[in-house]
């Protein structure tokens, strides 16, 4: 995000701060309790908690199909649940125009009108929820469309859509932002920036959800994490504690082919899963077993020309864990 | 309920939203005076197919301003419906509808402000295009040497009056019609053809082959009365009545529906 847009957000008053604080202070910005939705015959949401905690980024991933959508919008208030509840800023989705005012959100794939301009779509939504004019300009520039705000929406590229529906989840100035996908469409200076965006936003005190299958993206900016699989959530919490939980590595590389077998061999011998990949042997052991591994390759005779410790990345995790649950 | 239907006007000034409104809505009024008095004879005249022309004589009667604008009614009511039945079934085809719930979701105040911002349009357009007829009538009448002063008498105008209400009560009723299709079949498309087929053929074949009684009941044959000001087959207080009975039945079971079902 270009540096004059940082500086616009940061002098920009918090949503909190100017209408006497949101869902922050403990309180979580979304809570679902058994929250189902079934479509004849596909359940879509299947008995779904969440409680994502105010001022976070929390990430929302799972294969497409996985629920993402149809859970984004029972929080909106856009389809009803066959089951359970949920609140969201500390208000039932049950009514959702007492919350929806506090939220901005872009689903799916951005919609406008087409032979409308960029602004006069904006100008269509701020009439309907009776928001401040001014915000149109203050949007425009956050996502970088105010050079093309007057052209018609038939002319921009699917990432300027992606931008624009984001600009107009901007609008009222919100406590949460849901995005669905927002990184859809962009290059990757405009991923990179959209990134910057959303932290941003958290810096501001604004929850931020957002669902991706970019699963790098999400271990870049998220610090909470909801991983969703055939509708059901199958972890929910700090990114960091997920990988920290997963099996970490350690990869050593001998200086002589010859001595991989025996590397791997010593490995083992020391109750460790190990195997050879290539030019290196790959060991499942914490970063600390690494200088006890140096020692008894060197009183072996087995000279390390490499040693690294790899920690489990998201997709790592995301996979081990859904393949999990297949298996169950 | 306001703000929706401040947002609606943004997409009314759409050129051409603007274009197929008062295009459509001028185009037959326009085209029906030019007709009436360009073929205006002195006598009267029966055609091969046992159509009467209007005469010179009639044309000069109060209500002669208007004859050519009372003759089209229904179909300035066919646009209203395709109006508003593209207005609303669009919102669900484009996907923009989600982005409206989002920023009002109350649903009924969305329906309600989106429909009313509607009804205005439609009334404007029957404004201006009775306004245009009648001035396309003054232009042409003298050259056909009809005299235009009944026209501008109290009888005369409260004609004009008259056909404007009829027209545009007919244009309000045929897009509370629209507007339903429009929810229920969510393809503007799909909701303009169901809605032009039913009108057209379907209920001229009820009546004619099915239901001689249907002239009464059917909705475009009340709607084609009341746009008249009453005909032959039913009163206009008749039409009025029945109609504004379907329409509040429309009206409510659209609310129920757009209400209930997911976005």
């Amino acid at each position: 995000m270009p540096r004059r847009q940082r500086d616009f957000l940061t002098t920009t008053t918090p949503p909190s701060a100017k209408r006497g604080g949101h869902a922050g202070g403990g309180t979580p910005a979304i809570v679902a309790s058994h929250l189902s939705k079934r479509y004849t015959e596909v359940l879509a949401v299947d008995s779904v908690d969440i409680e994502l905690p105010a001022g976070v980024v929390g990430g929302f991933v799972g294969p497409n199909g996985a629920g993402k959508t149809t859970t984004i919008q029972l929080l909106l208030g856009l389809v009803r649940p066959t089951g359970g509840t949920a609140q969201v800023l500390g208000e039932s989705i049950e009514h959702p125009s007492r919350y929806m005012s506090r939220v901005g959100a872009l689903i799916e794939a951005p919609s406008f009108y087409p032979t409308l301009s960029g602004r006069r779509n904006l100008q269509a939504l701020t009439r309907l929820g009776r928001l401040d004019r001014s915000r149109i300009d203050e949007v425009l520039e956050i996502v970088e469309l105010s050079e093309r705000a007057d052209d018609r929406v038939k002319t921009y590229s699917l990432g300027m859509k992606q931008r624009l529906g984001v600009a107009a989840a901007l609008l009222p100035n919100p406590d949460l932002v849901i995005l669905d996908e927002p990184t859809n469409g962009l290059d990757p200076a405009g991923i990179r920036e959209m990134r910057t965006l959303m932290r941003s936003l958290a810096d501001r005190g604004i929850t931020v959800l957002v669902s991706s299958h970019l699963l790098l993206e999400i271990e870049a900016i998220c610090d909470h994490l909801v991983m969703i699989d055939h509708g059901r959530i199958v972890f929910e919490g700090p990114i960091a504690g997920l990988l920290d939980a997963q099996k970490s590595g350690l990869i050593a590389r001998p200086e002589h082919a010859k001595d991989l077998e025996p590397l791997a061999a010593l490995c083992v011998a020391a109750g460790k899963q190990a195997r050879v990949d290539g030019d290196v042997v790959r060991i499942v052991a914490g970063e600390d077993w690494a200088a006890e591994l140096n020692r008894q390759a060197f009183a072996d005779g087995i000279t390390l020309r490499g040693l690294e410790a790899t920690r489990a990345s998201l997709e790592e995790a995301f996979f081990a864990i859904t393949e999990r649950e297949d298996e169950a | 309920m306001w703000g929706a239907y401040s947002s609606e006007w943004v997409k009314l000034q759409r050129r051409s939203m603007l274009g197929w409104g008062f295009g459509g809505g001028l185009f037959f009024p326009v085209l029906a005076t030019i007709f009436t008095i360009e073929r205006a004879t002195k006598t009267l005249v029966i055609g091969p197919h046992g159509g009467v022309r209007v005469t010179i004589a009639a044309l000069e009667q109060p209500t002669g301003l208007v004859h050519g604008v009372v003759d089209v009614s229904s179909l300035i009511g066919i646009v209203s419906l395709c109006i508003f039945a593209g207005a609303f079934a669009t919102e669900y085809s484009q996907g923009t509808l989600r982005n409206l719930l989002v920023r009002e979701p109350r649903r009924t105040q969305l329906l309600s402000g989106k429909f009313l911002a509607l009804v205005t349009f439609i009334a404007i357009v029957v404004i201006v295009a009775v306004g245009v007829a009648v001035a396309v009538a003054f232009a042409l009448a003298p050259g056909k040497g009809i005299s235009t002063s009944a026209w501008t008498s109290s009888a005369g105008l409260s004609d004009l009056g008259q056909a404007v209400l009829h027209a545009f009560l007919a244009a309000a009723i045929y897009g509370v019609f629209g507007g339903a299709l429009g929810v229920i079949l969510r393809s503007p498309g799909v909701a303009i053809g169901v809605a032009i087929a039913w009108v057209i053929p379907i209920e001229a074949i009820i009546v004619g082959a099915i239901w001689s009684g249907g002239d009464r009941w059917l909705p475009g044959q009340l709607l084609d009365a009341l746009a008249h000001g009453g005909n032959s087959n039913s009163s206009y207080s008749h039409a009025l009545v029945i109609l504004v009975i379907y329409a509040v039945v429309a009206a409510a079971g659209t609310l129920v529906l757009f209400n209930r079902r997911d976005a």
